[in-house]
């Protein structure tokens, strides 16, 4: 107790430059000032809104990816089950309410997580051949409910999903905040969100200590499948339109937010705040090379090219600290 | 290279002032050591003493920060552990470096893999079949097996042949023995003896002091990276001194208040398990421990001991049998059902069945709390309190812990952590398996001083433990485990090491002794038994009853006073003649069995009844001395 007044100070500041999350924020601040001396535009208001904007799709799928990825495993198919979950929704549609057909497209998304939770925690199967099989099914359906064409006969007010506004910030921002927080909340402060880490980091840890390691395993499939559906749902609420195309690369970008976050592909470790700065940091680069103008083409090659460098970098910069 | 004068003068090796930080520990500090062609030197030390730092500069996985280490004179400058395999300096690890999914043949040729050029097949196979011969050991582990399907013995063999396939001459050992059963270490041992022979400088690194003392010529003493004690004969040092050189200071009993051996008959029973099969390894076993008592679980590696605490815990499935607790059946499926039930369990391996690396030392404390807690939230508030009296008696520094990362602390500070877990949940019933595997001697004592604490407190503690010096030491009772079957429970105070290890051979390497038994029985119409006796209590190893006139009244696995059986006169003389009881009932012969290394494996006995005719007490004696030959 009585060194404890002494000893804070140099703690905080070493878990400060140590914390990854924190290394994390300062690239997404250079980035961010980078970006904004090529394009006057980039910090601009509109802008800013619609940055975020941009984040609420994949920012949605990345919370269910790191679930799976803190497990040590990995969804594949959050592409594909958006997509045929979107398509379903738009079946659905001309049968029942919106309330209601929102609600079976996320029930459907989980149900599929929940199937390649089961293979992947109680079989043993290798969750990214399992995730691999379910995004080839999940694109083959879409494409064969949907009739290879898209749908849009939305209901044009299905689009105040998006933009109603409350207090200024556009509802799917505020979905994404709350959504967020709440993921964080979970992770850190509940059993179950303790026992997602455990089985991560050692298995037979968790086991031997009499965790669920079973339930806790197939949960973060279910989580990222519902997700999936959940964040198909905002996309079409913004065109009022789905093609069986939807959603294709989502898992990608999604896997590659998770991992400029901090999170450990092997499990156990990361975090929804270095999702979140990772999900900010892909739509910035993404949003900056639009802004200035570079085609789509070479955009691939750059986002790339920064995820790789960024990853460098930080191994670097982690091996001299010390983890 | 040199000349063997030349050899006996000039160490094969010698380090000085070598000294290592890793970020702010220093790992070595100026330690200097020396070996010499044709020796088997023990490296000793606490853990982080550096014994393990120092072992890795001489085979180059770690570059020193300073000092000089000569090898045949010349200074050696490692930029990788291919210069020094090239030099001839090899590391034999705990975890070996070989590759599961090749054959051992590949695997002893690993290295030569790497250079250019065709290698051909049958040349290899044959220098394979050569190094293995030379180990003694050829045809015993088949060169084209794959190396997943070893065992840590055999796959030890092959890290040998493979450091002397590229003509090594001096092998460190670092642990070599940690998950050996004993007839494996002194298989080991024969090695290591070859080797010196040869002219190779080994380096023996271990915790096992008795085995320092079977197997060194000379040891080295590090204590917190300096060299305490440099290059001295074994032979000219005690236990005691080695083990106050290791810690800095004089330790009183290592087992805790000498309090092992107590028979404790009033405490309530907690655990009992009957008849427990799970299969492979598990097939009848059964053993009950009462509040307030330490029982160890004693027998070989493989002899179904972890693998029976792990059923009954719950980490594996169970075929058969009872599992009672304060007397009730419990229905035990998976780790939470026991758990609830009141039983806290430090499975065998810290690595990988109790150490969650990415979680701080706090949140593996409370990992078991977690797994017991029921409810939404996680329930850490509540055990706040319990924490912070667990860490202060455990002289655990609060602040310092709390955040940091399990891996950073020393094996001994990991597995109190661990033990701390589980008592947290104040648990009726504490098994651990290897409480002290890894774990330095000073550590080690302290771990035994808590765990009777813990059952002072009423709490029934069950140990598994290979090493028998810790097991006869720290518990009261003791179950044998063997082949999967209970065979013996016996209060410790009854046994001794040698004792032990007869009791825990395999069964099948008594069929020799059981045929003996048998045909002594047979012959002469009588018993046979073979029986460890101590002044006035008998344990009885093996017993074969042909006559039932003859019951001499007592069976395979019993122990009790001499008094209680019915041939008491002649247990009390001890005689290689006949000895009639006073009732006249029984007439008994003793005759002693002394092992080829000329340890007391007890007494072989034929109890003939009254009337039966006598064979010659010298013809018994001379077949029980030829089967002793064959031990």
């Amino acid at each position: 107790m009585t060194n404890s007044s002494a000893m804070p100070a140099r703690s905080t500041l070493g878990s400060l430059s140590k914390s990854l999350e924190i290394r994390m924020l300062l690239l997404a601040a250079v980035i961010a000032v980078a970006l904004s001396l090529l394009s006057p535009y980039f910090l601009t208001r509109s802008n800013i809104f619609n940055i975020l904007d941009q984040s609420v799709v994949i920012g949605i799928v990345a919370v269910g990816m790191t679930f799976v990825i803190l497990t040590g495993g990995i969804d594949l198919s959050v592409g594909s089950v958006a997509g045929l979950t979107g398509i379903l929704l738009g079946l659905a549609l001309q049968h029942v309410a919106l309330p209601v057909a929102i609600g079976l497209a996320i029930v459907a998304g989980a149900g599929i997580g929940l199937l390649s939770g089961i293979l992947v925690a109680y079989f043993g199967l290798a969750a990214f051949v399992v995730t691999l099989g379910v995004m080839a099914i999940g694109r083959s359906l879409a494409y064969i409910f949907s009739g290879q064409t898209a749908i849009s006969n939305f209901p044009s007010d299905m689009s105040s999903i998006v933009y109603t506004s409350v207090f200024g910030v556009p509802s799917n921002v505020l979905f994404l905040v709350v959504l967020y927080l709440v993921a964080w909340a979970y992770l850190s402060f509940t059993k179950g969100g303790r026992t997602i880490y455990a089985v991560g980091s050692n298995k037979e840890a968790a086991r031997a200590a009499g965790l669920n390691v079973l339930f806790y395993a197939v949960l973060p499939y279910v989580v990222s499948g519902a997700l999936a559906a959940v964040a198909i749902t905002f996309s079409i609420s913004q065109l009022l339109s789905i093609d069986p195309l939807a959603g294709q690369g989502m898992e990608l970008d999604a896997i590659a937010a998770v991992v400029i976050g901090g999170a450990s592909l092997f499990g156990g470790r990361g975090s929804m705040i270095g999702t979140l700065i990772g999900v900010l940091i892909m739509v910035m680069i993404r949003n900056g090379l639009n802004l200035m103008g570079v085609s789509p083409f070479w955009q691939g090659s750059a986002i790339g090219t920064i995820i790789i460098v960024a990853l460098l970098v930080e191994r670097l910069v982690s091996a001299r600290v010390g983890r | 290279m040199n000349a063997p004068g030349a050899e006996q003068a000039a160490p094969l090796l010698l380090a000085t002032g070598v000294s290592k930080m890793f970020d702010r520990t220093r790992a070595l500090n100026a330690a200097g050591f020396e070996l010499r062609a044709g020796e088997v030197h023990g490296l000793l030390g606490a853990n982080g003493a550096g014994k393990s730092t120092l072992s890795k500069v001489i085979s180059g996985h770690v570059v020193p920060d300073s000092g000089e280490v000569l090898y045949r004179g010349l200074p050696l400058r490692f930029r990788s552990t291919r210069d020094a395999l090239a030099v001839g300096i090899a590391i034999v690890m705990q975890e070996t470096s070989l590759v599961p999914d090749l054959t051992v043949l590949e695997n002893i040729f690993l290295p030569l893999l790497g250079k250019p050029g065709r290698l051909s097949f049958p040349a290899l196979r044959r220098r394979g079949g050569e190094l293995l011969a030379s180990l003694g050991h050829e045809g015993i582990v088949p060169l084209e097996a794959e190396v997943r399907g070893l065992s840590a013995a055999q796959k030890q063999l092959v890290e040998i042949a493979k450091a002397l396939g590229l003509g090594a001459k001096l092998i460190i050992f670092d642990e070599p023995t940690a998950s050996l059963s004993p007839s494996e270490v002194e298989r080991l041992f024969d090695i290591m003896g070859r080797l010196r022979e040869d002219g190779c400088g080994l380096v023996f690194v271990s915790h096992r002091l008795e085995e320092v003392f079977a197997v060194t010529d000379r040891v080295t003493i590090l204590r917190e990276g300096r060299t305490v004690l440099a290059s001295r004969e074994t032979a000219s040092l005690s236990q005691a001194e080695l083990i106050r050189h290791m810690v800095g200071q004089e330790l009183g009993a290592i087992y805790a208040g000498g309090l092992g051996g107590t028979e404790r008959r009033e405490g309530r029973v907690a655990l009992e398990v009957e008849a427990l099969e799970a299969p492979p390894l598990v097939r009848n076993v059964s053993f009950s421990v009462r509040r307030g008592e330490i029982l160890g679980l004693g027998g070989l590696v493989g002899a179904g001991r972890s693998e029976a605490v792990e059923a009954v815990f719950g980490l594996r499935p169970r075929r058969g049998g009872r599992i009672r607790i304060d007397g009730r059946d419990i229905d035990i499926r998976k780790p939470g059902d026991s758990i609830r039930a009141g039983i806290g369990f430090v499975a065998e391996d810290r690595r990988s069945q109790n150490i969650v690396p990415d979680m701080s030392v706090k949140e593996n404390l409370l990992l078991a709390h977690l797994g017991a807690h029921r409810g939404f939230g996680r329930g850490y508030a509540a055990r706040e309190a319990a924490v912070e009296r667990l860490l202060q008696k455990l002289g655990l520094p609060a602040d310092r812990l709390l955040d940091a990362n399990m891996l950073n602390f020393s094996g001994g500070m990991q597995q109190k952590i661990i033990i701390a877990r589980w008592l947290l949940l104040e648990p009726k019933i504490l098994i651990l398996d290897e409480p002290t595997k890894g774990v330095d001697i000073g550590t080690r004592s302290s771990i035994y001083g808590m765990l009777r604490e813990v059952a002072e407190k009423g709490v029934a503690v069950v140990i598994v433990s290979s090493d028998f010096e810790e097991l006869l030491g720290v518990s009261d009772r003791v179950v044998v485990i063997s082949d999967g079957l209970s065979v013996a429970d016996l209060p410790s105070a009854l046994l001794d090491e040698e004792k032990l290890t007869l009791l825990a051979a395999p069964r099948t390497s008594m069929a020799k002794n059981t045929e003996l038994l048998r045909d002594l029985a047979d012959q002469s119409g009588g018993a046979g038994f073979w029986a460890l006796i101590e002044k006035d209590r008998l344990i009885c190893l093996n017993a074969f009853v042909a006559t039932g006139a003859a019951d001499p009244g007592f069976a395979t696995g019993d122990a009790k006073p001499i008094s209680d059986t019915r041939i008491p006169g002649a247990l009390a003389r001890r005689e290689s003649i006949f000895v009639s009881e006073p009732d006249g009932k029984r007439a008994t012969v003793l005759v002693p069995l002394r092992s080829p290394r000329g340890h007391d494996m007890g007494w072989v006995g034929l109890t003939l009844p009254d009337g039966a005719a006598l064979p010659s007490a010298e013809a018994i004696k001379d077949r029980v001395q030829a089967l002793s030959g064959a031990l």
